[in-house]
């Protein structure tokens, strides 16, 4: 037992005994290694060259919102205004889940429109929604100028959201439209009672329907309605003829076919500038001549990328963006394959003429560590075509204002020295 | 057990060493983080328990190899140091602690009148960590840091030696020395401004070199010995991934002791050792060591006291740093001197450059005689 015990505590002992600590408080020059860590901090105005721009990866119809605005500028009002096409039953109906008989549709008694809000801002006031009648001809080409005449000739209803938000309950008992506020994810479902008359069941359209809606308020009108699993859904309560007789039925909802919107002003066409956002959205490339000299035999421990922005970034005010700076795979122009593992990026504030600065650190850190990759930057919106801004930065042809990079690294170390 | 059995398990103790397998490392300090590392001390637990007195004479210290040719049968032998250290500059004090393996080495006759050794020891110490606060400005700003850098590593000495006693009073020994080892070293630096990313770069420095020595032991009466030995070392060459980084002359040395044993159960020695270590550039001193020891009692179970001081060879400013230590030990025989167990405890103080290390090192050997 006592030589069990006197080996423990010889094991316990040579345990403790093994623990290294050798870190200390420098105390330098005179007790510290020769060699220092040396940073290096390089502007590299005139590294960036071949800078192009390009529209059109994101269109109208492919973005995940649609977007509702009514901003009036100095020379020009911006204005968007989602549409969307719910495509019908047609012209019969089964009458019952039992029941493989078919009636006709005679028509519609109402119908129960819903619309996510998925973005607003707190601070817009007065905030109205004018819902229109469109033709159900609407398609993903279709422009601002085409429904002109419907926008104008065709309303079916008006609501007031912040007038309904504050109705006892959230719910109009006279018009019959209620608001769910959904405080978690900052969502406004709109819930809009259409009469006979707003809700035109046409058998000879297969009870096809399309709207348009429009938006204004007292300041700020600029909201974005939700797609897809968040977009536009409708109830119809219809009257189906059975033997004769009319009967109401209550059929599943019609999600849209077609969910997009139309704007004005279009977006300007790409020029020399380096255009960022917009919709369809656009990109920038910029090519950086990497010196050899930071790429082999440093470490880089910062990066920023400095844009000055060439005209006051455009979009709603109260719409804030953010673009990114990516690595591309390969460069191939504005087809280029685009690094989606690492990203920077900054926030765009409409209207802004400040420079913009990101911090490309971990796409510069990746060039150094393979010597394969294109030194290639590519700029483009965060959220592809789900805001109607866009920034226009100066190119390295305007030396004044060209693309800089700052670059702050580490020389190798002097190890081995004594 | 057999000649050879012995041979093969003393290769075995020792061959890690010498193919590079396991590196040796010392009492380390701050004053060897400036210059090319703290020298190890060429002593077994036996000798540095009187202070490194009986060095010259020990034929388990790989200091001299003439004090080898008394051998009279094959003895490898191995020593452990635990060190806690506390450093103390400008009113701070770290305590710092550290675990070496300095010493293993293997002896034996292989003809009459010729005895051969191989085995390693430090060198150079070459482990430390230093952590350092500071700021500067950078893109117009004040950043604050903290820089790290650190070595782990040695230079080891494996020595392959001879020794022969000409007469009755002479005996001669030369040894050859081959400098290998190398450091894994680290510099980072962590910015408080997280925007900075983490600066953190390492390498592995290795280290060549090569020297010879010589020694002779005389023994001028009954109970009185005297020995000498001189050994020149060219260059330690460091490469960094291939690339030479450095070039340091290493010193050359010379050194001398005396033994006096009155009776069978008591010894006294001193010995005095030189180095021209400035030859390795600026913040380098050429050094003077000496050591006072005695032991004394049945030499199965004897009492070991010593002293010793001098001069370490790198420190800033223009005198080199001081160092005193006093040291006391003791030994065990077992198996009928077959294995020996030695242990000591010394208490070292260095000074210099307005910095304090005070040490305590426990010493545990192991000597074993096939």
């Amino acid at each position: 037992m006592t030589r069990r015990r006197l080996a423990l505590l010889g094991a316990v002992l040579l345990v403790a005994a093994c623990v290294e600590r050798l870190s200390a408080p420098a105390n330098c020059p005179d007790f510290c290694p020769s060699g220092q860590i040396t940073i290096v901090d390089t502007l590299l105005t005139s590294s960036i060259h071949r800078d192009s721009s390009h529209r059109g990866y994101v269109l109208a119809y492919q973005s995940a919102l649609m977007l509702a605005a009514h901003l009036p500028g100095a020379t020009d009002t911006l204005d968007g205004r989602p549409i969307f096409r719910i495509n019908g039953y047609g012209s019969r109906i089964r009458l019952g889940t039992a029941d493989t008989s078919t009636g006709a549709i005679l028509g519609a008694d109402s119908a129960r429109l819903q619309l996510y809000v998925v973005r607003r801002d707190s601070a817009t006031r007065n905030l109205r929604l004018q819902l229109y009648r469109l033709p159900i001809t609407i398609d993903t080409g279709t422009t601002f100028g085409a429904l002109v005449a419907p926008f104008t000739d065709s309303l079916v209803r008006t609501v007031n959201i912040d007038t309904l938000l504050a109705q006892p309950g959230r719910k109009d008992s006279v018009t019959g439209d209620s608001v769910v506020v959904d405080s978690v994810n900052h969502r406004l479902l709109l819930s809009l009672k259409l009469d006979t008359a707003a809700a035109r069941y046409v058998p000879t359209d297969s009870g096809t329907v399309s709207y348009g809606v429009r938006i204004a308020a007292d300041t700020l009108a600029s909201i974005a309605f939700g797609k897809v699993s968040l977009g536009p859904v409708l109830q119809w309560y219809l009257r189906v003829d059975s033997l004769g007789a009319p009967v109401a039925r209550k059929p599943g909802v019609l999600a849209a076919a077609l969910a997009t919107f139309v704007f004005a002003p279009s977006a300007a066409p790409i020029d020399s500038t380096l255009a960022v956002g917009g919709v369809p959205s656009a990109h920038s490339l910029l090519r950086v001549a990497f010196p050899k000299a930071i790429r082999d035999s440093s470490q880089i421990i910062r990066a920023t990328l400095y844009l000055v922005p060439a005209v006051p970034a455009r979009g709603a005010p109260p719409d804030s963006f953010v673009i990114e700076a990516r690595n591309v795979l390969a460069d191939f122009g504005a087809k280029s394959p685009i690094d989606l593992l690492s990203g920077d990026s900054a926030m765009i504030h409409p209207g802004a003429t400040d420079t913009v600065k990101i911090e490309v650190t971990n796409l510069l850190q990746q060039w150094a560590a393979d010597s394969t990759r294109p030194t290639v930057l590519l700029l483009r919106p965060e959220r592809e075509a789900q805001t109607l801004g866009e920034i226009r930065f100066y190119p390295s042809a305007a030396a004044a204002f060209s693309p800089t990079l700052q670059i702050t690294f580490v020389r190798r170390f002097p190890f081995g020295a004594p | 057990m057999t000649h050879r059995t012995g041979w093969t398990i003393a290769v075995l103790l020792v061959g890690p060493a010498l193919t590079g397998g396991a590196m040796a490392a010392a009492q380390d300090s701050q004053f060897g983080i400036r210059g090319l590392g703290t020298p190890g001390r060429w002593e077994s637990v036996r000798s540095r328990s009187a202070g490194g007195a009986f060095a010259p004479f020990d034929p388990m210290s790989p200091l001299m190899e003439a004090s080898l040719a008394d051998l009279g049968q094959l003895t490898a032998t191995a020593a452990g140091y635990t060190s806690n250290r506390d450093v103390l500059v400008g009113g701070t004090t770290t305590p710092l602690r550290s675990t070496r393996f300095p010493l293993m080495g293997v002896a034996g006759p292989v003809r009459p009148r010729l005895v051969v050794a191989a085995g390693f020891t430090t060198y150079l110490d070459r482990s430390w960590d230093v952590v350092l606060r500071d700021s500067f400005m950078l893109r117009g700003a004040l950043e604050r840091y903290t820089d790290a850098i650190a070595s782990d590593g040695s230079v080891a000495d494996l020595r392959f030696a001879a020794a022969s006693r000409l007469s009755r009073r002479i005996a001669v020994g030369a040894g050859l020395h081959l400098l290998a080892g190398s450091t894994r070293m680290t510099a980072e630096r962590r910015f408080d401004d997280s925007t900075f990313s983490r600066v953190q770069q390492s390498a592995e420095v290795r280290y060549d070199g090569f020297g010879l020595s010589g020694s002779v032991l005389i023994g001028v009466a009954p109970g009185l010995s005297i020995a000498g030995w001189a050994r020149s070392d060219n260059r330690l060459r460091a490469k960094v991934a291939d690339t030479i980084s450095a070039v340091t002359d290493l010193p050359r040395m010379a050194g001398g002791g005396i033994l006096f044993a009155p009776s069978p159960n008591a010894r006294v020695g001193a010995s005095v050792a030189w180095r021209s270590w400035s030859r390795a550039g600026a913040g380098a001193f050429d050094t003077w060591n000496w050591s006072a020891g005695m032991e004394f009692g049945p030499r199965r179970m004897p009492i070991r006291l010593g002293a010793r001081g001098g001069q370490m060879p790198f420190g800033p400013g223009t005198q080199a740093p001081t160092e005193v230590a006093g040291s006391l030990g003791t030994g065990r025989a077992f198996a009928q001197g077959r294995a020996l167990i030695d242990v000591g405890l010394e208490r070292l103080e260095r000074r210099g450059g307005g910095l304090t290390e005070r040490v305590w090192t426990v010493l545990v050997g192991l000597t074993v005689r096939p």
